[in-house]
């Protein structure tokens, strides 16, 4: 056999040349760049094609590495493949507008929704993928291996050991599969200390550090004002709380973001406390730093809370409450996106959130038909997590009732995540909640997507609440019954309007769809003064003024 | 551009009326709308006007009163409603509000 | 935390409850109310919503023998805004307690400083309704000309506490009356923080900057320059408290209280406009540690009983 001897070691040497490449740029031959060499920096360790991380997602941002990425010689750096949490901010889309990207595999778009979807239209972005976050990070480590990640952190020591603290989030995932298989890591830094209040990253694990101009951008994304929170919110908690928290003894869970899980939040130590629940539900989370958590927390309702990422204002409550959160010696949070996915995935009993449109089969989704909006965690934990086998009295509770899930193992026992989505009939606008087809269908024709967007999957919905009852999907024995139980919780849509009125009445007696009325519940006592906190101003007060909020929510 | 007004009757139970002569409840808000319900002997009828800028759903606005009507057995009440975008299930709400507040006869 | 949370909120409360609020339980007599199905001659030409009282309430209540006049304005229907028959409204509750004052003149010569009505005006706007803006400016100069018919007559109290706060037009009407009554949620002015950010740029005034807009506007800063005589906190029972105090003030300490309406107070404006001038501060937190508050900094995070404990006032800011 004469064959050409094999290289085995191609990333190590092409890594070697780029860090040459970048050496001069260096402050004497170190790790740290001049913020005025970035530019130059980023032309020096990028080549054309390279699979590209820029981290950021829907808390922090690598803000001042994209700036700089946007402005790379075209000629020297084009045709990358950018592979990332969130697609949010202007230069995200300019690298692309200016053809230094070519590709995108990503996970949320936000608020550039509308405008990606109009750039994979005109051909201006080569969409690779909408994934969840964790199937994103998966892939990560088997075939989207970042070649350079460009990070961010609060601070870094002259070792360039990393503190990224609060809001730490993407950053242990991507440098974990950028450094180990040979990757370049560039951190921006929002300043150089001499001592770390704790190490986050280990020095060894990142190639260069860039002290920024300016702290690297972080979005409030998670707060709600509970000045906004309507009745109508208030009875879709009230009924969550009796028919479902209660109900099926529900210790661990994740909530996605929206004003109506603000509204289980503020009702717990107000409808829950009168229900008797203390202890006996909500005891640990796998949430963001929600400051609407903030009066459960002090009423000594939750026990645990691991965060995905950090919540602007927060710190300082955080610090002083560290038997609830995890924090590092320093006493700061540490959040990490990927394990709290992970845990919301497996550890938790449910997942309760809010969608745009639900169709008659229970798919549903937050597209509409021009926007490319993504996943984000959601679906992560809006799924019935088929490989867990630890047991718990809510799981197993919401597998006995579900005679299509037994069935096909033959009678097994097995329990079941609860995948619970509260819904409005009809939005602002008359927009309706539910709809025979999903606007994701048409999202599908107009973007060329290979299959509709769908946030959360039929079959994984366990219930639906919406002000006029709740369906227990899981206690449905048919795809029949199933489609007749949504129609009749949704109300005057079209989708409701045609719901069979005597089935409905069935259903009603087994109660596989009950009313606020069904469930003992005065709907005339759904309105604000329920709320344990009433605006930010209260949440602040409940925090004995260690929760700090960001200037938009300061209305005092 | 004008206002759309309805007018239902619904047959009610005779006398099912309110404590006090006149009774409202609501403010029209963005999304909102107040309920006005005044004692009429009208064998039993439940009357109901309602104003609002929404075209195209008088439809609705029946089943949404209908059902109430039937839920209730509102009867020998006239019920006025200026409404503002309020969603089906926000003019639900108020009415049954507005019901619990009027046959309970609330200090005005 | 909780117990505080009992007391019923100003801030949250309607236009109607807190025409309730104001004035003794049981003692409210509505002018014009829903049933009187007064609503706007203009909005449904304009296929806009209407309501019963055109977001007003205006009616007599008491505090103790004294007759109140309240004038509630709902923020939630059309952002407060002043039309013709809201507008009305106003002007007619006005020409009641002044006739109410001239008959219990004549009956009450003995106990009359007990019996003498105030007019109390809860504000929840942003001034003209501009749908129907003739009459609403109209209504302006009407209620204007009532607050001076009024002066040594019946007391004027301006309360100010609620989601939409006061503006516009009707910042002028609140300032010219006798006595300001705020919370700390409160907030007065005239141009309206968009509005300002729309003409003067986001650099010079930052509107989602809700923490900048409350303490250029709000019920703190207008403590201590004097434009509010009395901070309360946010609660209908402290309001109405507040109230029955001013109500009852005599005379002379009211015209001290005035920001306006004699030689006096005018060259105390136009003294403070000149230090503005001088000082050209960049925010309002210079202007409180120009008076004296070392602690500007902290005083937007204090509860209003700290507040009102640490809070050094212009001289010549008058209240309790």
């Amino acid at each position: 056999m004469n064959k050409e001897p094999i290289c085995w070691d191609t990333l190590k040497k092409d890594k070697e040349e780029r860090l040459a490449a970048a050496e001069p740029l260096t402050e004497q031959g170190g790790k740290f760049i001049p913020a005025k060499n970035t530019k130059k920096l980023l032309e020096a360790v990028i080549r054309p094609s390279d699979r590209v991380n820029l981290e950021g997602n829907n808390q922090k941002q690598a803000d001042f590495l994209a700036e700089k990425l946007c402005q790379v010689n075209k000629s020297k750096i084009h045709d990358l493949h950018m592979v990332q949490s969130s697609m949010t901010l202007d230069s995200h889309l300019k690298l692309f507008r200016k053809g230094i990207a070519r590709k995108a595999d990503f996970s949320f778009s936000g608020p550039q929704a509308g405008a990606i979807a109009d750039m994979i239209m005109g051909n201006e972005i080569e969409l690779g993928d909408i994934h969840t976050y964790l199937e994103l990070f998966g892939r990560y480590f088997i075939d989207l291996m970042p070649r350079v990640s460009l990070i961010a952190a609060y601070e870094a020591d002259r070792n360039g050991n990393l503190y990224t603290g609060f809001n730490t989030e993407d950053t242990p995932t991507i440098v974990e599969a950028t450094h180990f298989k040979q990757g370049i890591v560039v951190a921006q830094v929002n300043k150089i200390s001499d001592e770390l209040p704790r190490v986050d990253i280990p020095g060894e694990w990142v190639d260069f550090i860039v002290e920024a101009p300016r702290p690297f951008y972080v979005e409030p994304l998670f707060t709600r004002d509970p000045a906004l929170i309507t009745d109508c919110q208030i009875l879709r908690a009230m009924m969550a709380i009796k028919g479902i928290y209660a109900e099926y003894g529900v210790q661990t869970l994740n909530h996605g973001i929206g004003f109506d899980t603000a509204a289980i939040e503020l009702l717990l130590p107000t409808y829950g406390e009168e229900l008797g629940l203390k202890g006996k539900i909500c005891t640990s989370f796998a949430l963001n730093p929600h400051p609407t958590l903030i009066p459960a927390i002090e009423e000594g309702w939750v026990k645990n809370i691991h965060c995905f990422g950090g919540e602007v204002g927060m710190e300082e409550y955080i610090r002083a409450r560290s038997d609830v959160f995890f924090v590092g010696h320093d006493g700061s949070l540490r959040s990490n996106r990927a394990f709290s996915q992970m845990a919301g995935h497996y550890a938790c009993d449910m997942f309760v959130g809010g969608t745009l449109q639900i169709d008659p089969y229970g798919n549903s989704s937050t597209a509409t038909a021009k926007r490319v909006s993504g996943f984000g965690g959601a679906p992560n934990m809006g799924c019935d997590a088929r490989g867990r086998r630890h047991c718990s009295d809510a799981w197993l509770k919401c597998g006995e009732g579900s005679p299509t899930t037994t069935a096909a193992t033959g009678g097994m026992p097995r329990g079941r995540k609860l995948v619970v989505q509260l819904q409005e009939t009809f939005r602002e606008k008359m927009a309706p909640g539910f709809v025979e087809e999903l606007d994701a269908w048409k999202l599908k024709e107009n973007a060329g997507l290979a299959i509709p967007p769908v946030m959360i999957y039929g079959d994984d919905v366990t219930h639906i609440v919406t002000e006029e009852g709740i369906a227990y999907l899981d206690a449905c024995g048919s795809l029949k019954e199933r489609t007749a139980a949504i129609r009749a919780v949704a109300g005057y849509t079209k989708v409701g309007l045609a719901a069979d009125p005597a089935q409905t009445k069935q259903l009603r007696s087994r109660g596989i769809v009950r009313t606020p009325e069904d469930l003992g519940i005065d709907v005339s006592r759904a309105n604000r003064e329920l709320l344990a906190a009433k605006n930010v101003r209260d949440l602040v007060e409940w925090s004995d003024g260690l929760y700090h909020p960001p200037a938009k929510f300061r209305n005092w | 551009m004008a206002l759309t007004e309805l007018a239902f009757t619904f047959q009610g139970q005779l006398g099912n009326t309110i404590a006090d002569d006149w009774s409202h409840t609501g403010v029209v808000g963005s999304g909102d709308l107040e309920v006005l319900m005044e004692k009429k002997e009208q064998e039993g009828h439940f009357t109901v006007r309602a104003v609002t800028p929404v075209r195209g759903y008088d439809e609705v606005w029946e089943k949404v009163l209908a059902k109430f009507a039937a839920e209730s057995g509102i009867g020998d009440v006239s019920m006025e409603i200026n409404d503002n975008n309020g969603t089906p299930f926000v003019v639900s709400l108020r009415l049954r509000q507005a019901w619990k507040k009027a046959k309970g006869g609330a200090e005005r | 935390m909780s117990e505080k949370k009992m007391a019923r909120s100003f801030y949250e409360a309607s236009a109607r409850e807190r025409a309730l609020g104001l004035v003794d339980p049981g003692t409210f007599t509505e002018f014009l109310g829903p049933r009187d199905r007064m609503v706007s001659p203009h909005l449904p030409v304009l296929g806009e919503a209407v309501e019963f009282d055109d977001g007003i309430v205006t009616g007599i209540g008491k505090l103790g023998k004294r007759p109140v006049f309240v004038i509630s304005q709902e923020g939630r229907f059309n952002g407060g805004s002043v039309g013709e028959v809201s507008g009305a409204k106003m002007v007619g509750t006005f020409r009641a307690a002044l006739a109410a004052y001239k008959e219990l003149k004549q009956r009450h010569t003995e106990d009359f400083d007990e019996v003498r009505p105030v007019i109390a005006v809860s504000f929840e706007t942003g001034g003209v309704r501009l749908h129907e803006a003739n009459a609403g400016l109209l209504a302006h100069a009407e209620v204007m000309d009532q607050i001076q018919d009024a002066k040594g007559k019946v007391p004027v109290v301006a309360l100010i506490g609620s989601k939409v706060g006061c503006f516009g037009g009707m910042g002028f009407v609140a300032a010219a009356m006798d006595v300001v009554i705020m919370s700390i949620r409160g907030r007065l002015g005239l141009t309206g923080p968009e509005a300002i950010e729309q003409e003067m740029g986001k650099e010079e005034f930052d509107a989602a900057d809700k923490s900048l807009v409350y303490r250029t506007t709000g019920g703190e800063h207008k403590y201590i320059l004097g434009d509010c005589n009395v901070l309360v906190e946010d609660s209908l029972d402290a309001f109405r408290e507040a109230l029955a105090v001013a109500a009852a003030l005599p005379y002379e300490e009211l015209a001290s209280w005035n920001r306006i309406g004699s030689p006096e107070k005018v060259r105390e404006q136009i003294e403070l406009v000149k230090l503005a001038a001088e000082l050209n501060p960049a925010d309002s937190r210079d202007v409180w540690r120009y008076f004296g508050n070392e602690r500007a900094d902290e005083y937007q995070d204090m509860t209003t009983e700290e507040f009102l404990a640490a809070a050094k006032r212009r001289e010549g800011a008058v209240g309790r």
